[in-house]
């Protein structure tokens, strides 16, 4: 394994900066506190890893989306473990990622140098919440339905536009079958894509400026 | 040993392990939940009266493959007095071979491979011959018996 890698290494030279930034000595005053954003990103890779699974099976149609979620727990290998996993890290993700941001404005580490870094983190947290909102619907039970009928029509409040705005993301007047594939492409493609960008933004800039002051 | 690189190993190890059983839930996953065995089932195809007195006739038969109807194709062959069903499936890689009455032979559309009337390779890629399918007469029907996935009881 070292030696595949130090093989790969010769064409991509990442092992020596890296090697530089994981073997440093952290700052003093650190706390179990500053492990809350690696427990989310923990989270990110757990829904990508169950998504991509669960993704195998999911069917995004008016027709069959439900039926395809009753196979996924019914009849699919572990269906229900993998369908689990992803609902509780979800959950997780939420909760671990507004903690970080909660120690993020305590710890005051949000100040320059390091303000774009805490404006892609509120872009994370904002996508990480459109990812939530937009898996809800995947179920395609009554409950998901009126969830994303009295959200999407929360958007029809705002004024001049509000209603062009909620059509836009219902893609119709009305919650439909072009909702839910709506739905599914912006959680599957376009949110976790997005938010892959952003991490990597994320961890560059703290790999550049340091957890805590400066390296 | 010192304790860094016994510690080093240790955590290597976990992940290693960690990553193996994640890889384990995953392929088991994605195996597909309703692989049963086959079994040799006869189905119905036309009346013993329509069978070919001699040469090559394409008849059809229909089974139920997880509750839809479905339809296959097969070659009814009278070759001097001896019956027997061909398979139009051709042994190279499994196209629909289709029979040609002015040459008597059957000619695969992929690849240009060839069978004679007994199902034997005259040229092309084919490895092996035309496969000939169990067959039966009950009551004055005729059946032909393909391998299909056994029902669940």
């Amino acid at each position: 394994m070292g030696r595949a890698f130090d093989w790969l290494d010769k064409k991509f030279h990442i092992k020596a900066p890296h090697k530089r930034f994981l073997k440093r000595r952290l700052p003093e005053g650190l706390s179990y506190f500053y492990c809350l954003g690696g427990a989310a990103f923990t989270s990110y890779v757990i829904l990508f890893i169950t998504g991509l699974l669960l993704s195998q099976y999911y069917i995004p149609s008016e027709m069959e989306a439900f039926e395809s979620i009753v196979k996924i727990q019914r009849e699919v290998h572990l269906g229900w473990l993998i369908r689990g996993v992803h609902k509780w890290s979800a959950t997780l993700l939420i909760i671990f990622i507004l903690c970080h941001t909660l120690r993020v404005f305590i710890s005051r580490a949000y100040k320059s140098p390091k303000e774009l870094n805490w404006i892609v983190g509120c872009l994370t947290l904002v996508l990480v919440f459109a990812s939530g909102f937009t898996g809800y619907l995947l179920p395609w039970d009554q409950k998901a339905y009126w969830a994303t009928t009295v959200g999407t029509s929360m958007a029809a409040t705002m004024p001049v536009a509000g209603r062009h705005l909620m059509y836009l993301i219902r893609g119709g007047m009305d919650v439909s079958g072009a909702t839910l594939i709506r739905f599914y492409s912006f959680h599957v493609l376009w949110l976790p894509v997005t938010m892959a960008a952003l991490l990597w933004a994320h961890f560059h800039m703290i790999k550049r400026q340091g957890i805590k002051g400066g390296l | 040993m010192d304790r860094r690189n016994f510690l080093r190993a240790a955590v290597k190890s976990i992940i290693a392990a960690a990553a193996a059983g994640v890889a384990a839930v995953a392929a088991y996953f994605m195996y597909p939940a309703n692989v049963r065995a086959r079994q040799l089932i006869y189905c119905e195809c036309m009346d013993e009266d329509s069978l070919p007195k001699h040469g090559v006739k394409r008849a059809e038969y229909r089974f139920e493959l997880k509750g839809k109807e479905m339809t296959a194709a097969v070659y009814l062959v009278n070759h001097e007095g001896t019956l027997y069903a061909l398979s139009p499936v051709c042994s190279h890689l499994g196209c629909l071979v289709n029979y040609n009455r002015h040459t008597d032979v059957f000619i695969c559309p992929c690849h240009g491979g060839k069978y004679d009337t007994a199902g034997e390779v005259i040229s092309g890629p084919p490895p092996a011959p035309l496969a000939r399918l169990p067959m039966k007469v009950e009551n004055g029907r005729v059946y032909i018996g393909v391998m299909l996935p056994a029902v669940a009881a």
